[in-house]
């Protein structure tokens, strides 16, 4: 095939347009300015200490595809024979949406510039960060625990979609009753204060693997402003250790024997060392 | 007391499955009420669910054992409700009400501790005007 000039000379301009195109600037994030701190003043007053109300997923229940239905029934089956099969194990963090819906301790919200921070005290201090700052999801997402999260503010109420969450996450009826979202899962929040220091979180979680239509679920918090009850560190497995001291004098701590559905038991006591 | 019985139980942790972390309470049988009298042996203001060791008897008379009483909730919710890291102490006399382990080992979680000496009282019960949650819910 002969090559035309005409052409040539539009492939010599591909290639030296090409290094113009990779010294385009990267995203960044814009130093704050005064006026973006100052117009923080006048989003909802979130502050404080957040309790939740008790879960209680079954005043309005997922439908699950009958393959999860029926894994649901053999789950509760076990833990009411006494032998619950544990959905939070090894330290993982919950991730979404039990970030939210089954938080059994509090929460609190940070507001910054382009940005609302939710720090959970439930087990790890888990953390969520959600964009307000206008821009879009990553097109193809790193999975994470929690996703990743844009907002944007409707008069009061902060309206946040999530995507891109690991397909391990549950879907949670209970500490152990739950199933694996299997990927695909798309969360999307409306969270508001509703009456005074009640905050709600309204959630529609679509998981087209194992729902046969996407579950509406809310959960209520209500606002403390007592020092007593701030948030403290939390972490997920001390509990499965004792402190001791080693051989050389330093603090540490030693594992403690559990039963199979994580009940800690007393040690075995040791026999007296001979004089 | 400690370090002999920490040697012990790392021992034993080859009995043990993968960590649970937070758990179900369903492997304690919640319509049984069992009270252990005896001494508490160490407080354990852990995450995320405290514990109590006490040596004690489920039966007046009965020959002292060493228990494994579990909180429902942590130090964070426990500190909600009122406890702090000093609520109980080793050397305290307790009368602890515990749901047991269904299997029959010396384990239980904690309905109500009653301090021997004093008369006070503690439960896992949120506190008057405190908004309720179950930390141990299905």
């Amino acid at each position: 095939m002969r090559i035309r000039p005409l052409a040539l000379g539009a492939a010599l301009l591909a290639l030296t347009a090409a290094p113009t195109v990779q010294a385009q600037a990267p995203e960044t994030n814009p130093a704050p300015t005064a006026r973006d701190w100052a117009e923080l003043a006048r989003l909802p007053d979130w502050s404080g200490v957040w309790i939740p109300e008790p879960y209680a997923p079954a005043k309005t229940p997922p439908t699950w595809r009958p393959e999860a239905a029926r894994q649901v029934e053999i789950q509760k089956a076990e833990d009411a024979a006494g032998r619950p099969r544990n959905i939070y194990i090894d330290c993982l963090p919950e991730g979404m949406p039990s970030f939210v819906i089954m938080n059994l301790n509090t929460t609190e919200f940070l507001f910054t510039p382009g940005r609302v921070t939710i720090l959970n005290e439930f087990d790890g201090n888990r953390t969520r960060r959600i964009y307000t700052d206008g821009r879009k999801h990553p097109e193809d997402p790193d999975l994470t625990f929690n996703g990743h999260s844009t907002g944007r503010w409707d008069g009061e109420a902060l309206v946040v979609d999530t995507v891109g969450i690991l397909p391990q996450t549950f879907l949670p009826l209970g500490q152990s009753i739950g199933i694996p979202n299997n990927g695909d899962m798309h969360v999307q929040e409306r969270i508001a204060i509703v009456a005074p220091d009640t905050l709600r979180f309204d959630l529609v979680i679509d998981a087209p693997k194992v729902l046969a239509a996407p579950w509406k679920i809310s959960r209520v918090f209500h606002r403390s402003r007592e020092r007593a009850r701030d948030i403290v560190e939390a972490s997920c497995r001390q509990g499965d250790f004792y402190e001791d001291v080693d051989g050389d004098g330093n603090a540490v701590f030693r594992p403690i024997p559990l039963t199979e559905g994580g009940a800690p038991l007393p040690p075995e006591p040791v026999p007296a060392r001979k004089p | 007391m400690h370090r002999r019985l920490f040697l012990a139980a790392a021992v034993s942790l080859a009995l043990a499955p993968g960590a649970q972390a937070h758990h179900s309470f369903a492997m304690y049988d919640q319509t049984k009420v069992v009270t252990l009298r005896g001494v508490v042996k160490a407080f354990l203001w852990t995450n995320p669910h405290a514990r109590v060791l006490v040596e004690g008897a489920p039966a007046p008379g009965g020959p002292p054992e060493l228990w494994s009483i579990e909180l429902s909730t942590s130090p964070g919710n426990l500190g909600r409700m009122g406890w702090s890291k000093r609520s109980l102490a080793a050397g305290d006399k307790v009368a602890i009400d515990i749901n047991p382990l269904r299997d029959g080992r010396k384990g239980g979680s904690l309905k109500k501790a009653v301090l021997v000496d004093s008369g006070k009282t503690l439960t896992t019960t949120p506190v008057a005007g405190q908004v309720g949650y179950r930390p141990d819910a299905k």
